[in-house]
């Protein structure tokens, strides 16, 4: 073979390698981590048990009951056991008090899984995705991915009939784009108005503007170790420099408040009406930083990440109204921008003396407020303060609202006198809906109800601003994903429509004992899964041990990371060391 | 000739490594990281330490080079980090939406830059000369997404209730019945090199609703190809016109046109088979060179009209911090950036038999 035939062979070889590389045409090397192995087991086996980790309790004639319990509570969560009572009773048993229990599982995070199609699936997201189980209104008809989810109507729903045959969710990033889908008469409703839209859907007379409460908070962070803020005075003045009414006035939408404290106003337990927040005094705040020896000639870094939240409609524009607002005290600010995920880790690790950030509800209790940002291991801060940490362990450990609500009142006072935190605004969104359509309702913390919103065609288009990551809500964390499952899948309980006010779903009642520290549910009889089989107390407790137990084969989810289960209640049982 | 094309090729492998080392390395220089991309301020650093362990990205990042390049040689280009599904899967769902959208739009930029140019060159400081190229310079300065929303907001809203109303948004009306072809045709246990192939064809919707006999929702894609197709498109029509109108021009000052009409040939035949088939070769290099553009085109208007193309993929991505799906799209971009340069690089051999003698 002379020297080109041979080039031209090796030539034509690699090149062949490259186009099966790049088709995909080998065995794909798998790259999901395997599951882990179980260390000593942590179930507690009341009769011969099968493999999984959840194990049958002594067993009724007609209902075996699966319960999943740690030996202890030193394994570093807060989950002590979750048992199936009868068909209908599901009882879950905290290491501590925890009153924000209910509101906690109200999260789409802890929808109810058939048992049945968690073992089938693996607990897999992708598998569960494909052909999802639930009990909710609606039921998957395809995921064109990268286009659209349509749902049409389960036949099983306990609740009866949908308002509408079929469900199509699309999305765009563009709300501009949006608008115009919804203008046009292609979509019937837009699950996010940006501001600057507002007025144009409220005067088009074809379009229905529907606000939404702001269950968030936007503030302005210090952390309280670094100079100047390790100054208690000069913190306070800082408070009393921003004229929060006119940044909530001029760059917020209409229906959004200043906010008085660091509570959404409308939780029960909550803010604290009678303690007022500092009023805007620039001359008394410029006074306090003279007697507090401030240096006047320090530029002083105000970090912030350029990325669009309803507690954050108009970033730059706010961050440079505060930066003049300061100006006018002769107080010298940098405006210092950083790239999002940076500008979360730093901040969550303390990194950022003086910085903008917000907070949106998980779940509507003053615990997911005041207890994350405050509690003992939050850095973000700086050092934390006895006095709040004492009151947040009264308000999280008892379940008398009155009780709780004195232990936040006193907090609200302590957060104004330590001023970690600037609260400002609380900003309100809105979907828009085609005029049209009856029933239109937008959800504070959940997701919309869709099943009782009806549109003028058989087809109801709605278009949301991202594409599902997977169907499989227990290990997912963004909004659009939580809209998509919450058509198919259900929760112990839900709210009220329009409101943050708890209502039955898949339990009809629940009770805690004395201290909060169990919880025992009544589960609504007679419902089915949109597969026919029926619904029962083990189905919970499959849903929450695969989030639970991480030995146990279904913990795979989409990441593994199930960050909501992690957040609410710490570590998981069996977890790698 | 055979042995160019090998050589062409045989240099690919240089390039491919190349491009493969640079996404890895520009993916990994974006700040931030997938956890606190996708969790924002729910992120906490035990989450994050679980999050980057489970994908391997607490490892060494020359051990993460290693085992990704390892897994490309087997064909395997990764899980997505967002989603848990398989980048292949996502590629085979993504490229044909692109791939009908690039040859739409370049259909449409061709077509008419080429006859604005050639009747511009014909008709030279004529009102039609200036009209069309006051039309090609508008059609270069517009920003894309601009003119995307504009079309949209003529023919979805202005237009509508007319014969000329055209959908907004989207690939087809939202609630429309076209099943996978992998369920049609019964593969839905295909893997590999077969579920790709099928799975793109499922996925160019034109040719799905054809082979299923459907032709109301063909014409319906097509309804919704007109207007990215034309945002995409007039830019590459305008340089295209530009190009062409200079290229003739050159062409027709020529001798040989000169003995053409002299040999009293029609001046039909004399503009279209003399003067511009010698300008073909720059007019062919530059919408060579403007295809490579119509892909990062394709990124804007795919992402102005919701419509599911490697566009709008790669921007979310990239949001996210999704590396394996970042890399696998920008090296499939840059590999048709490449293959398209070589196609054109033989139709200048095609075109010009003195290439074609060196």
């Amino acid at each position: 073979m002379n020297r080109s035939k041979l080039f031209s062979a090796v030539s034509l070889a690699a090149a062949s390698a490259m186009l099966l590389a790049a088709c995909g045409a080998a065995t794909p090397a798998p790259t999901a981590v395997p599951p882990t192995v179980a260390p000593a087991a942590t179930a507690v086996p009341a009769t011969a048990a099968p493999k999984p980790t959840v194990a049958p309790t002594a067993a009724p004639a007609a209902f075996v009951g699966d319960k999943l319990a740690a030996p202890d509570c030193n394994y570093g969560g807060s989950m002590k056991a979750i048992e199936a009572v009868d068909a209908t009773t599901v009882k879950f048993t905290l290491c501590a008090p925890d009153p924000a229990f209910p509101q906690k599982i109200t999260g789409s995070s802890f929808n109810i899984l058939s048992k049945d199609d968690i073992a089938k699936t693996g607990g897999d997201a992708k598998k569960i995705g494909e052909n999802p189980v639930g009990t909710g209104p609606y039921i998957l008809k395809e995921w064109k991915h990268g286009d659209s989810l349509t749902f049409t109507a389960n036949p099983n729903w306990w609740g009866g009939a949908v308002a509408n045959k079929q469900l199509v969710i699309r999305w765009s990033k563009e709300a501009a784009q949006a608008l115009l889908e919804l203008q046009s008469g292609n979509a019937d409703n837009i699950t996010k108005v940006a501001t600057e839209d507002f007025d144009t859907v409220a005067k088009d007379k074809n379009l229905k503007l529907i606000p939404v409460e702001g269950l968030n908070i936007f503030y302005v962070g210090f952390n309280v170790n670094t100079p100047p803020f390790d100054n208690e005075m000069v913190r306070q003045a800082f408070a009393m420099a921003i004229d929060r009414a006119k940044i909530v006035k001029d760059y917020y939408p209409e229906g959004s408040t200043v906010a008085n404290g660091f509570i959404p106003p409308s939780f029960k337990p909550g803010p604290s009406p009678d303690i007022k927040w500092y009023d805007y005094n620039a001359d008394k705040a410029k006074q306090m930083l003279v007697d507090a020896k401030f240096d006047f000639n320090q530029e002083i870094p105000l970090s912030y990440r350029q990325v669009v939240r309803v507690y954050l409609p108009s970033v730059d524009k706010v961050a440079q109204e505060i930066q003049a607002q300061f100006k006018k005290i002769g107080v010298k600010i940098k405006l210092t921008p950083k790239e999002s995920g940076t500008f979360i880790k730093s901040s969550t690790e303390g990194k950022e003396p003086f910085h903008l950030l917000g907070w949106g509800a998980d779940y509507p209790d003053a615990t997911n407020f005041i207890d994350y940002h405050f509690g003992a291991e939050h850095k973000q801060f700086g050092k934390a303060f006895p006095d709040i940490l004492e009151q947040i362990k009264v308000g999280a450990t008892n379940s008398d609202v009155a009780v709780r609500q004195a232990a936040y009142d006193k907090i609200n006072t302590m957060l104004k006198q330590h001023v970690p935190v600037i609260p400002v605004a609380n900003g309100y969104s809105a979907q828009a809906f085609r005029a049209d359509v009856t029933n239109p309702i937008a959800n504070p913390v959940s997701s919309t109800d869709f099943w009782m919103i009806k549109g003028a065609k058989d087809t109801f288009v709605s278009v949301q601003s991202g594409e599902p990551i997977s169907l499989d809500c227990a290990d997912e964390t963004d909004g659009e994903t939580f809209q998509a499952c919450d058509q198919i899948f259900e929760k112990l309980l839900g709210f009220k429509p329009g409101t943050v006010e708890l209502k039955p779903l898949l339990a009809t009642a629940y009770k805690a004992n004395a201290d909060a520290s169990e919880w025992t549910f009544t589960l609504r009889p007679n419902v089915k899964f949109s597969n026919g089989a029926a619904f029962t107390a083990n189905d919970v407790v499959a849903s929450f041990a695969r989030q639970w137990d991480a030995s146990n084969p279904a913990h795979k989810g989409d990441t593994a990371t199930f960050d909501y289960w992690a957040s609410y209640f710490g570590g998981f049982l069996n977890a790698k060391k | 000739m055979v042995q160019f094309i090998l050589r062409r090729l045989f240099l690919l492998i240089f390039v491919a490594v190349g491009i493969l080392i640079l996404t890895f390395a520009m993916t990994r220089a974006i700040p931030g990281d997938p956890c606190t991309a996708m969790l924002g301020e729910k992120a906490t650093p035990q989450t994050c330490k679980l999050f980057l362990e489970r994908f391997g990205l607490n490892d060494n990042i020359v051990v993460q080079f290693v085992k990704y390049a390892g897994n490309l040689l087997q064909g395997n280009l990764g899980t997505s980090i967002k989603d848990s599904r398989d980048v292949t899967d996502i590629l085979a769902e993504r490229l044909p939406m692109t791939f009908e959208l690039t040859v739409f739009s370049m259909a449409f930029a061709s077509v008419f830059g080429v006859a604005l140019g050639v009747i511009s060159a014909v008709k030279r400081n004529s009102a039609a000369d200036v009209g069309a190229m006051i039309f090609a310079n508008l059609g270069v300065s517009m920003p894309i997404f601009w003119l995307g929303l504009l079309l949209a907001y003529i023919f979805a809203l202005t237009l509508r209730g007319t014969p000329f109303q055209l959908p907004p948004s989207a690939r087809i009306t939202a609630g429309t019945d076209l099943p996978s072809l992998l369920k049609v045709w019964g593969m839905e246990d295909a893997a590999g090199l077969k579920r790709f192939i099928v799975l793109m064809l499922s996925n160019s919707v034109l040719f799905s609703s054809l082979v299923q006999g459907k032709l109301d929702v063909f014409v319906d894609t097509l309804r919704h190809l007109i207007l990215p197709a034309i945002t995409v498109g007039t830019i590459p029509m305008a340089i295209i016109a530009r190009m062409t109108r200079g290229a003739m021009l050159d062409a027709l000052t020529q001798d040989y046109i000169r003995v053409a009409r002299a040999k009293g040939l029609a001046e039909f035949t004399v503009i279209m088979k003399h003067a511009f088939r010698n300008a073909l070769v720059p007019i062919i290099t530059v919408i060579g060179l403007q295809f490579g553009g119509l892909l990062s085109g394709a990124v804007l208007t795919e992402t102005t009209f919701s419509l599911p193309g490697i566009g709008t993929k790669l921007v979310d991505a990239i949001f996210s911090r999704d590396y394996p799906v970042v890399q696998a799209f920008v090296v499939v971009i840059a590999f048709v950036f490449v293959l398209v340069n070589l196609f054109v690089d033989l139709s200048y051999a095609y075109l010009n038999p003195r290439i074609r003698a060196q």
